[in-house]
């Protein structure tokens, strides 16, 4: 079986990929990151159906306002409409939020990072919340958490929780060197233990539970921001279930690299069925392939070779280097190959680096090397933008953007129509792990198969859960099939474009919106 | 040195509260404000983004002048170095009928010192930089009257004012793009220097103008060139070929010794204190361990800074004179294409060792004010993981950080020895400022 080897093949068309089209379309939403210091960094936005329609609805942490849950009212093709909703997620001091179903009731739960004590969520039904830490015995410090990530370890009947965390506070007036400890939760029968320091740490702001290397188990990567660290770098801890974390090591082929570490992007882009990594940065950005074999994680920097380096802004006149925080691969034109969202914006006010940053859409190309658009496309916004998502919010089939700004509104681009054919699967299986975390979704192509890891964490500091796209270009069908967790592949189901999947052990259903 | 740091603010305030207005320490305060100021300054230079070698020394220069002369005004046996420093005119004199405090003027003066060559930093930095003024302020405002603290916090203002006027005409005042041009003509001859980096903005060499920079105390750019190199060549029997095996045969016979003494003098831009301000760092940990005054830690502080200014300034306009081509890719080309550097090769030209100068330059200020074999451990980076090393002199110091660039994979030998002693030159330049009448 062959991967995406043959993207690089001379023979194809090496056309500059369709271009699409977003309009500027809020919807109603009208939420901001507000804030000053503290909420310089974090203001990802969490993307998943809270009222059982299947839509996926908005939540938007405010920083140093009140978050907001914003209900997808949305017809399906038609113009983007949300609703706010009291639903008990207002806090204030939301630095970034994730969706998960902590408690496998099969409602999505939600963690609420925060300048103070991260809140985990639990889901009452009908975009109702309520503060579950002390059912869940999570002791949470007052930290200011910017990173997070989740898992369900082989075996376990309880997710596995990473925060990141960032400055102490204590320590505002003179914060180089502070960093506060990273932490693990585990748990088992409905509560999590006590946690594990991640020492050290060195000022998350993303992390990943990622299978590097398709071993069946996953790792944790970290990316840290090598403005505050001293002795740091990027990070990968090794994960053993019921073993202390560990990390992956000088001799064990971890390479240093230290950047302004600020957000992860993971999808197959190399063609070698492995996960592959873009990491946000100042000026340049990275993209990590794997080049050490399936044996030891060594990476080479391909970004500048794929065209993402997005290092300066390509519009605008300012020719200062880039700041970037929130990335995401999505095929946003339907046409099989995976593109690159980057979400751009100064840190406030930083006199060497862009003030008019605008935000990156990358078309990959036949070739593999990205094109950008943003501008023809309708979506370089020039306001300090933070966190970000791409979904299908109307549920057409064509990939919509949203950008969370400081200061400014969120801003959310409703693409025009689907440029090509496409499906969307949902992932279900019994038991504690009902959305599949830590899933390989396959598609395969001709002889050509893309691997996609189903994760929780990554982006900047905010998530997603919900309908999986899938681009097909002209293709009316494609196949598909589920590694699930804990390895077992299911069948390769055969699924006609234009469709809505939910897949399980048992094979695929067709749902229509 | 974050430690040094969070004890010189926990100093702060504790003294605060506890020194009654009539037991006023004036050398302690003076130290105090100088240590303080200059904890922040060695992070302020890895925190800015345009901070690169040549540029952290050009402020370490300035700032060590406003440190001087900020006391020197008060202090009647002190020289001036306007006159001294070229392009630096008569600086703001007392009154000598008023009551001056020297604190405040110290105090004064560096902080504005820190607005003038910092003001580009982040949030972060400017917080950092809010918090030390407040803090410095009410510790050293504390027992004076009013007119005595406006007074003396004006002097010292106008001493900063008129050295950051004097910085705004040097022609380095201004770096655009992180130093990076944006657009560059290559040479096309082998020996020429390539990119050797993948990030986009190094596809140019950093500050190719910087030798173009108004020195300090050296009277030209050009007043110490470097000895020519030997002779390029890609002939195997060539003694330019053998420096370059020499290069890559210690790579691959590199000691653990040998790693930790490139690692310890890599001091990349942005994730350390810099070349410079590592010299700048051993200063201060001397100063702290010995217990020196102000007047004789900023004398070192100042002289230092000149040298290492004028370092860079020289040995950038000999960089883009040899525009010589760095071991990475002339052993990629003609002896191992696989070889890789252990440390990130630098983006611009080889000839001659930017760290070889500027610490030939700062071992000859040093010994100038400390003497022959004063011995000093170095502590600079234990924050970051990197163990202290000891050394008997400044010269072996020098030494060491010269060839731990060819530890490195970042230079010939040939570009560390000429260097040093180009630097040397350039560092007697600076020894020889009368600092005192």
């Amino acid at each position: 079986m062959k991967f995406w080897a043959l993207i690089f093949l001379p023979s194809m068309a090496l056309a500059e990929p369709a271009v699409p089209v977003f309009l500027a379309e809020t919807g109603g939403v009208t939420a901001a990151y507000e804030g000053d210091y503290y909420f310089m960094v974090g203001g990802g936005p969490a993307v998943f159906d809270c009222n059982g329609d299947r839509k996926p609805d908005l939540y938007v942490p405010g920083g140093a306002a009140p978050g907001s849950l914003w209900v997808n009212e949305s017809p399906v093709g038609g113009a983007l409409a949300f609703a706010r909703v009291t639903s008990g997620v207002e806090l204030d001091n939301v630095t970034g939020a994730y969706p998960l179903d902590i408690d496998g009731d099969g409602a999505l739960d939600l963690v609420l990072m925060r300048l103070g004590q991260t809140q985990l969520m639990r889901a009452l039904g009908g975009c109702k919340f309520e503060a579950a830490n002390d059912l869940w015995g999570f002791d949470a410090p007052a930290d200011w958490t910017t990173a997070f990530a989740a898992t369900f370890e082989l075996g376990a009947d309880w997710p596995t929780l990473a925060f990141g965390a960032y400055i102490d506070q204590a320590a505002s007036a003179f914060p180089w060197g502070s960093c506060t400890d990273n932490l693990l939760y585990r748990g088992t029968a409905g509560r999590f233990a006590a946690p594990l320091p991640l020492t050290p740490s060195h000022c998350a702001l993303s992390m990943l539970f990622t299978d590097w290397n398709g071993s069946g188990l996953p790792s944790l990567r970290v990316s840290n921001d090598r403005e505050y660290y001293k002795g740091g770098q990027e990070q990968m801890w090794h994960l053993e279930p019921g073993a202390m974390p560990r990390l992956w090591t000088k001799e064990e082929g971890w390479a240093r690299l230290r950047i302004w570490g600020m957000g992860i992007a993971s999808a197959d882009i190399s063609g070698d069925g492995l996960p592959d990594y873009f990491l946000t940065s100042m000026a340049d950005n990275k993209l990590q392939v794997l080049k050490g074999g399936a044996e030891v994680p060594v990476y080479s920097d391909i970004a500048g070779k794929r065209g993402v380096t997005a290092h300066r802004p390509y519009v605008g006149g300012d020719a200062r280097p880039s700041t970037a925080w929130h990335a995401q691969f999505g095929d946003v034109n339907n046409d099989g190959r995976l593109d690159l969202y980057v979400v751009k914006g100064n840190v406030a006010e930083m006199p060497d680096f862009a003030a008019m940053d605008p935000n990156n859409l990358l078309l990959q190309g036949a070739d593999g090397v990205f094109v950008e658009v943003g501008d023809r496309a309708g979506v370089a916004s020039m306001n300090i933008g933070r966190g970000g998502a791409i979904v299908d919010f109307n549920l057409d089939g064509a990939l919509d953007l949203v950008a969370v700004n400081r200061w400014e509104g969120v801003e959310i681009w409703r693409q025009e129509a689907a440029l090509g054919h496409w499906v969307q699967v949902a992932l279900h299986q019994p038991g504690a792990n009902r959305d599949a975390i830590g899933a390989v979704l396959e598609v395969r192509r001709g002889d050509q198969v893309e691997r996609r890891e189903v994760t929780v964490g990554g982006g900047h500091a905010g998530g997603q859960l919900g309908w999986l796209h899938i681009g097909l270009g002209d293709a009316e069908a494609v196949d598909v099939r589920v590694i699930w967790p804990g390895g077992v592949a299911g069948d390769w189901l055969a699924l006609t474009a234009g469709g809505f999947y939910d897949l399980t052990p048992a094979g695929a259903a067709l749902w229509a919106p | 040195m974050m430690v040094l740091f969070r004890r010189t603010l926990l100093g702060l305030m504790m003294a605060a509260i506890a020194l009654p207005a009539q037991a006023r320490d004036a050398a302690g305060l003076q130290r105090d404000v100088l240590f303080g100021w200059y904890d922040l300054v060695l992070e302020l230079v890895r925190h800015t983004p345009t901070y690169s070698p040549p540029v952290a020394a050009r402020a370490f220069a300035y700032v060590g002048v406003i440190s001087h002369e900020a006391q020197a005004a008060l202090d009647p046996a002190a020289q001036t170095l306007a006159g001294q420093l070229n392009g630096l005119t008569a600086l703001p004199v007392a009154d000598p009928g008023l009551e001056y405090d020297g604190a405040v003027v110290l105090d004064a003066a560096l902080g504005a010192a820190m607005q003038e060559f910092f003001g580009n930093t982040g949030p972060t930095g400017q917080r950092a930089m809010a918090a030390m003024r407040d803090m410095m302020a009410a510790r050293v405002d504390e027992g004076l009257t009013p007119e005595v603290i406006a007074r003396s916090r004006a002097f010292g203002l106008a001493i900063a004012a008129h050295v950051g006027d004097w910085a705004q005409s040097d022609g380095g005042a201004v770096v655009q793009n992180m130093g990076f041009p944006y657009d560059y003509t290559f040479g096309e001859d082998p020996k020429d220097w390539r990119p050797t980096s993948a990030i986009s903005m190094q596809q140019a060499p950093l500050l190719p103008d910087w030798g173009k920079v108004r020195p300090f105390a050296m009277p030209l750019a050009t007043s110490c060139p470097v000895a020519p190199h030997p002779a390029f060549s890609e002939a195997p029997d060539s003694e330019f070929y053998a420096n370059a095996m020499a290069v890559y045969n210690a790579s691959k016979a590199l000691t653990p010794e040998q790693e930790e003494i490139a690692r310890f003098w890599s001091d990349d831009p942005m994730l350390s204190p810099t070349p410079p301000g590592h010299w700048v760092s051993i200063v201060v940990q001397i100063a702290r361990r010995d217990g020196l005054s102000a007047r004789k830690t900023t004398e070192a502080l100042v002289v230092l800074g000149v040298a290492v200014a004028d370092g860079f300034i020289g040995c950038w306009h000999e960089k883009y004179v040899y525009n010589l081509v760095r071991p990475v890719t002339y052993i990629k080309r003609n002896i191992d294409p696989a070889w890789e550097t252990l440390l990130i090769t630098p983006p611009f030209p080889e000839y001659p060792s930017g760290h070889s100068v500027q610490s030939g330059a700062a071992e000859v200020a040093l010994t100038a004010v400390f003497g022959d074999d004063f011995a000093f451990e170095d502590a600079t980076h234990e924050d970051d993981g990197l163990a202290a090393r000891s050394f008997s002199s400044f010269t072996e110091a020098a030494e060491e950080a010269a060839i731990s660039r060819m530890y490195g994979g970042i230079h010939y030998p040939f570009a560390n020895a000429n260097g040093l002693e180009q630097g040397r030159c350039i560092g007697a330049y600076a020894a020889g400022l009368r600092l005192m009448k």
